[in-house]
């Protein structure tokens, strides 16, 4: 049976997610894209936004023991879709939605500025990184896209997309 | 730390989220390798700038330059921020009349780190020199 390129899954997490963990998805993740012929600039890149978009999660998400955050990564024709899943409260929620608009509304020339700007700025968030971490995964990927979605009571669902395009190295 | 002298090594050995730092005054190494995604990287780097800052306090500019070569594989955004307080040390030693020089190493195709390079070399007032390499594909 031939398998489709379409949703190959590479990789999958669903479950409690710490710095012990996070160093294990790493190596795996890299050796999968070595694999999978991923070169190594592109594999960086995907590697790197895993780091960024875990690390928020370990910092941001709500750790609830029945909705675990979600990381998945898929091969497809074109390249590489990073997936991942979590609870954030309704104050989040609020942040992420405007946060990330106004990311998505800018050119790469003023996500760069904008980027340069805040890592020259001096400030910090509790975790020392100025909410540099989807900033860094916009400019790296060649396509982002959010969604936020009602969970129960106080929580909401914060689904974030990166796609990695095999074209570009 | 109350009592550092310059000849005083600074060594931390790396792990799998935080990165080999070697700085040694008297054999003019000074490196930064590996990888940096802690969970905090302010604690992490905190003894790293305290030492730094001491040294800028206590050194007596010389001739020959110092170096510092950082080497990074993986670090985040967080590591990003504090690298730059860090360069920020070289730059007052610079300031203080010792010839600086800061390498920043990165696999040769790795755009990403090419441009954090190239934000680091805008912002910081040192010579700060790209350095690409070749690196096995696997």
């Amino acid at each position: 049976m031939a398998v489709s390129y379409e949703h190959r899954l590479l990789f999958r997490h669903e479950g409690p997610l710490d710095m012990e963990v996070l160093p294990i998805m790493v190596r795996n993740l890299e050796k999968l894209l070595g694999e999978e012929g991923i070169r190594p600039p592109l594999r960086r890149k995907v590697v790197s936004s895993l780091i960024e978009l875990a690390q928020n999660i370990i910092h941001y998400a709500v750790p609830h023991e029945k909705y675990p955050p979600l990381i998945s990564v898929v091969r497809t024709e074109e390249g590489i879709l990073l997936t991942t899943r979590n609870l954030v409260y309704y104050s989040q929620e609020i942040f992420l939605q405007s946060y990330l608009q106004n990311l998505l509304a800018m050119s790469r020339e003023e996500l760069e500025q904008f980027h340069r700007a805040t890592l020259t700025s001096g400030s910090y968030s509790d975790s020392g990184g100025a909410n540099l971490g989807l900033m860094q995964v916009i400019l790296k990927a060649d396509r982002v896209e959010y969604e936020l979605t009602s969970a129960e009571a106080e929580y909401a669902w914060f689904t974030l997309k990166a796609f990695f395009s095999l074209e570009k190295p | 730390m109350s009592d550092l002298k310059t000849s005083e090594k600074l060594i931390i050995e790396p792990t799998f989220t935080t990165p080999e730092i070697i700085f040694d005054p008297s054999a003019n190494r000074f490196f930064i390798g590996g990888n940096s995604y802690p969970e905090n990287s302010i604690k992490f780097y905190s003894p790293v700038l305290a030492w730094l800052e001491q040294f800028v306090q206590r050194h007596t500019p010389r001739p020959e330059p110092l170096v510092l070569e950082v080497k990074l594989e993986y670090f985040n955004t967080s590591t990003a921020k504090v690298l730059l307080d860090l360069f920020r040390h070289f730059e007052a030693l610079y300031e203080k009349g010792q010839p600086v020089q800061i390498r920043w190493v990165f696999l040769e195709e790795d755009t990403e780190m090419e441009d954090a390079g190239l934000d680091y070399q805008a912002a910081v007032k040192v010579p700060f020199e790209l350095v690409p390499v070749n690196e096995p594909e696997a």
